[in-house]
């Protein structure tokens, strides 16, 4: 007995050990994996799922234009991404408006270098369920139909699902302390919010005008339970924000490289063409820092930018 | 007749819940959204028919294994934290040194701090640091885990009996060979009987940490339930149920083995314990070393932390960063803070009393001893043909494990389908997974209860639903008493968590802080939960003392 | 001679628990009014004994009959009703003792009492005077109020004996009921026993190492020996050679 268990002990002493070299291995080949490899990252504004797919594509062919390794790691919420791409975890991401002006503020020298040709000109669209009774309204003074009722925004940081929706409600002069019926949700992404509204949760909701379009082509929204009440005027929106340190690791040409990788997208060849669709756009096109000047102001207005 | 603290306490709870009902807007606001009763039913549906597809289980498998290797690393730490601090703020440490000072009371009171700041929210900080590597979950487990189990431990060596080590101590002996030649040996089982506990206690918590990203079963959880894929979901709940069952189980079975019948022990006076025969087979001990230390390694093997990032030069930057980025405290959103500091308390009381409530229903039938042929409340004994009580008895501890398997911000997500958001949807959430804690450690205390006088009542010829209510209960709520008391100081600290979800409380401050990454207020609302956590535990201890 | 009908009739019975036989073959009558003392080495069989008696254990072979019955065929609700005629008073203390001493008293009756009135009398204390009756029997009445885990040994044990007053028995059974006590406590507590079976021609049967105790306070004497009657006398036919035959050792054999 005594001897099954000295061997026993010495076995797992030998497996601990091997298990311990093994985990310092790839420990210090670490950095070097970081470095060769490019992180890309996106706010979970919808189903997650969706992304997952939707960027496995993008990494393919970004790690084909580039030739660097791609990979595309989710992130569980909006202020996640940010931390996320402030730490160095995630090297480029899709922000939304406000994210990617809270992130650039965060980590120096990050720049915004391509968005789609919609995100210049972007909408939210308010919808509500059929059985509450909210008419369409015509201007941002109809907000006020909404009070009386149960509305839920996005994520706490999305740009068209709540500080530019929360700021056109505040112009109307609806509160959201009070004005609702209960107090307002936060759905976490576009999708949550079109299912709550059209299971009846809310009777209302706000979200990004792309994601509701596209839903609405692949026949996922059920046009008898909800509908669209009001299309906020145009504001800038999403982008893709490129941080500083690539520059050391791939080359200081780097971001130039991937951005014109994104602009290279083309409608003709049937991948390409997907991957386009997925985000809803027909190109994508240079942006700059200063475009989202806006944003910023609105975002400081509503305190969610310090 | 003389007002006891019995009554005293007992009114002071009463009022207690009703004020908080009130400040949880039950009599005059709208709770609840029936219109959301729909997708809760097709979130119920899909729990018979789980997606068992083979690469979500292999996700599945994945995850879980990250979860659990999550809780030892993050039990292993603590344990160490816990040894060395539980040493060093022991009294009798001090004592067999001939240090009469109060040093230990300093580092005891010292580690309260990351004790009151829950794991979820260190979690968030070390995020700032760290980003998601494994290494922020584990120090997130690691902290607060490691001061608790510091102080429980503290409190262990100081209530075992003292005389052997002053034999020792006076015989000449070094203070340390006394110590660990006395003491130590005495205070064993307490310590590794607590340490499973806390095991059970990391499990739950590293499926918290999935939230924010960490990965592992929570984070999948989070991420199917964003997407409303209800399917998926139910697979990593049943994934979740396994693991916590079988940790729960194995841990159970373990004490048994090593002769201590209780997870938990509060150390209330007047308990006559049943003395389970402490028969222990040494080899037991030789084989649980090498199993821990296997398990240890293989957990260490799958996560592979990066613990050059502790020392590393970015590691400064980054806490540098943090700090210049939090100081000096923005107080301008104080006067918004009262009213849901208010509001957070009376989360905790209402999530307390309505998993003390639920723990009670259920613990009488998850029990072994009662219902069961043989049990003394089973009204046909010798007739095994009646399968009533093991079917109750499998059904209310599944439900137990389900409440408490599933993290409590899962449960809030879930609850708020059918709720606005506000404290009573926070309180359920919370008042759910602690029922589960609640209930189980609850049907430890019958199991664990001293049965004569209850055969002395049952011999005279008194009906079961009599012997229920002059024996039974009188003799195990005082026990109940102190758990949700106990149990209470843990929901407090957990209220932030659901707050995130959008619970409503101090939490809702909290996640919008997080989101305008306003640190300057953040840590302001952090310091004044922390006072409201520190308020709590004084009530809890000072109700708990004059209780027994 | 016409004897009255027995108070219990144990028919050859035996009692296993697992391999170990705590009783082996026994049959025995005991009448009404008698006070038979159980006396015996520990692990002859007593307490087994009086378990049996009280309905709480049931015996692997032979028959039990209380009161003309037979304890084994009865359902539970009409065992509960032969069970309130038998009082018992345990070796440990078998008190609910973070209950008041009222409610520990009271507890004798709850077999006559509905769930509601026992239910009533826990927040308010019904019957108070059937208990302090019982209490001052015993000598302890000005402590009805405090709670049971306060009292002193002796005191507790008094607690128990008010409980079986209140519940009024035909029969007494105590199970070493001195085994933890002084001397003086012990003739006191025994003395009470007696008088209580005198006084009210109830039937007592108590279990108990001291065999002078047993000469002096009962009128019967069942010696066990691992789980067999060895003698069954009345006190002064037992001789000192009986007992010394009853405390021998098995190894002497």
């Amino acid at each position: 007995m005594k001897k099954i268990l000295l061997s026993g002990l010495l076995f797992l002493s030998v497996l601990s050990l091997s298990a311990c070299s093994s985990t310092t291995a790839p420990e210090a080949a670490n950095p070097a994996v970081q470095s060769k490899t490019f992180t890309t990252g996106a706010i979970p504004d919808q189903d997650p799922e969706k992304l997952q797919r939707l960027y496995s594509k993008l990494s393919k062919y970004l790690e084909a234009e580039l030739k660097v390794p791609v990979v595309y790691k989710p992130v569980t919420d909006y202020t996640a991404a940010v931390t996320a791409f402030k730490v160095g975890d995630l090297d480029m991401v899709w922000f939304g408006g406000l994210t990617g002006v809270q992130a650039r503020l965060q980590v120096p020298g990050a720049e915004a270098i391509a968005q789609r040709d919609i995100d210049s000109q972007f909408h939210s669209v308010f919808i509500a369920n059929k059985k509450s009774g909210i008419q369409p309204i015509q201007d941002l003074k109809g907000l006020t139909a909404l009070k009386g009722h149960s509305f839920t925004f996005g994520s706490e940081s999305s740009t068209s699902g709540r500080l530019m929706p929360q700021y056109f409600l505040q112009q109307a002069g609806v509160k959201l302390e009070g004005d609702f019926k209960g107090q307002a949700g936060f759905s976490k992404n576009h999708d949550a919010t079109i299912e709550l509204v059209t299971a009846g949760t809310y009777d209302a909701g706000v979200l990004n005008e792309q994601v509701w379009q596209k839903r609405l082509k692949e026949g996922k929204v059920d046009l008898n339970k909800v509908e669209v009440i009001w299309r906020s005027p145009a504001f800038f929106d999403y982008h893709w924000v490129m941080n500083p340190s690539v520059k050391e690791r791939f080359g200081a040409d780097f971001p130039q490289k991937v951005q014109a990788a994104l602009m290279k997208l083309d409608p003709k060849v049937p991948e390409q063409k997907e991957i386009l669709e997925l985000f809803g756009a027909a190109k994508f096109v240079p942006t700059k820092n200063e475009n989202y000047a806006t944003i910023e102001k609105v975002g400081r207005e509503i305190g969610k930018i310090k | 007749m003389t007002v006891t603290p019995s009554l005293k306490w007992g009114l002071i709870g009463l009022a207690a819940i009703v004020l908080s009902l009130a400040q949880a807007g039950l009599f005059q606001q709208d709770l609840f959204n029936l219109n959301g009763a729909p997708l809760l039913w097709k979130f119920i549906v899909a729990s018979v028919h789980p997606d068992f597809s083979p690469e979500l289980l292999q996700t599945t498998f994945n995850a879980t294994l990250t979860t659990l290797a999550y809780a030892v690393c993050g039990t292993f730490f603590s344990l160490i934290l816990g040894i060395i601090g539980g040493v060093l703020t022991s009294e009798v440490w001090w004592l067999s040194f001939g240090q009469p000072s109060r040093f230990w009371l300093l580092i005891r009171g010292f580690l309260a701090a990351p004790r009151a700041i829950h794991e979820l929210i260190w979690g968030l900080f070390f995020v700032n640091i760290w980003g998601l590597d494994p290494l922020t979950a584990i120090v997130a487990i690691t902290i607060p885990f490691g001061a608790i189990t510091a102080k429980v431990f503290s409190e262990i060596l100081d209530e075992t009996p003292r005389q052997p080590l002053l034999i020792l101590l006076n015989s000449g002996f070094s203070p340390l060979t006394a110590f660990f030649y006395s003491l130590l040996p005495q205070a064993f089982l307490n310590l590794l009987s607590y340490t499973f506990y806390r095991f059970e206690c990391s499990i739950r918590s590293a499926a918290v940490l999935g939230i924010i990203g960490a990965g592992g079963l929570g984070y999948e959880i989070f991420l199917s339930l964003q997407s409303l894929r209800y399917e998926q979901l139910w697979t990593f709940f049943y994934a979740l149920f396994i693991l916590n069952g079988l940790v729960d189980l194995s841990s159970a079975w373990l004490r048994r083995q090593l002769g201590c019948s209780s997870r938990l022990d509060l150390n209330l006076q007047q308990t006559k314990k049943k003395q389970a025969p402490k028969d222990i087979v040494r080899r037991r001990y030789f084989l649980l070393l090498p199993v821990s230390l296997a398990l240890l390694a293989l957990c260490f093997w799958v996560i592979n932390p990066d613990f050059s990032k502790l020392w590393a030069l970015r590691t400064q930057q980054l806490l540098g960063q943090f700090v210049r980025s939090a100081l000096p405290p923005d107080f301008s959103e104080v006067p918004r803070l009262i009213p849901q500091a208010i509001e957070t308390v009376s989360m905790s009381v209402l999530a307390i009393a309505f998993s003390a409530f639920g723990g009670l229903l259920l613990a009488f039938p998850a029990a072994n001893n009662f219902f069961l042929p043989g049990g003394l409340l089973n009204s046909n004994p010798g007739k095994s043909a009646n399968l009533l009580p093991q079917i109750m008895l499998l059904l209310s501890r599944a439900i137990l494990l389900m409440c408490r398997a599933i993290p409590a911000p899962i449960w809030a997500l879930v609850v708020l389908f059918v709720m606005f958001p506000g404290i009573l949807p926070g309180a359920i959430a919370l008042g759910l997974h602690n029922l589960g804690i609640l209930g189980r450690l609850m049907a430890e205390v019958i199991e664990n209860q001293d049965q004569r006088p209850l055969e002395a009542l049952k011999a005279q010829g008194t009906p079961n639903s009599l012997i229920f209510l002059y024996g039974v209960l009188p003799l195990t709520m005082p026990r109940f008493v102190a758990y949700s008391l106990y149990r209470w100081e843990v929901c407090m600290r957990e209220t932030v968590i659901v707050g995130l979800v959008g619970a409503g409380g101090l939490g809702r401050s909290l996640t919008e802080q997080l989101s305008s990454f306003d640190y300057r207020s953040l840590i302001v609302t952090l310091g004044g939960f922390l006072m409201l956590t520190f308020l709590v535990d004084w009530v809890s201890a000072t109700a708990r003392r004059s209780l027994r | 001679m016409d004897l009255p009908a027995p108070v219990f009739e144990l028919k050859h019975v035996s009692q296993q628990f697992g391999q170990f036989s705590a009783l082996t073959d026994i049959s025995l009558q005991i009448y009404p009014g008698e006070r038979v003392a159980l006396v015996g080495s520990s692990g002859a069989g007593k307490s087994t004994l009086l378990q049996l008696l009280n309905g709480t254990l049931r015996s692997t072979q032979g028959e039990v009959w209380a009161m003309g019955r037979n304890l084994s065929q009865l359902s539970s609700k009409r065992l509960r009703q032969i069970q309130q005629q038998i009082g018992t008073i345990y070796q440990q203390l078998h008190l609910v003792d973070n209950l008041r001493v009222i409610h520990n008293v009271n507890a004798g009756q709850l077999g006559r009492w509905s769930f509601l009135k026992a239910l009533t009398s826990l927040i308010v204390p019904l019957e108070t005077e059937t208990a302090i009756k019982a209490l001052s029997q015993v000598g302890i009445a000005e402590k009805v109020y405090e709670r049971t885990d306060r009292l002193s040994g002796g005191q507790q044990q008094r607690v128990a004996i008010a409980r079986v007053l209140v519940q009024n028995p035909i029969v007494i059974l105590a199970d070493e009921p001195i085994a933890s006590l002084d001397p003086e406590l012990s003739r006191e507590v025994m003395d009470l026993l007696r008088n209580l079976a005198q006084q009210t021609h109830r039937t007592l049967i108590v279990s108990l190492h001291d065999v002078d105790f047993a000469r002096s306070h009962c009128d019967r004497i069942i010696g066990l020996r691992q789980g067999k009657v060895l003698f069954d006398a009345a006190p002064h036919q037992v001789s000192p050679d009986l007992i010394a035959d009853l405390y021998r050792l098995e190894s002497h054999r």
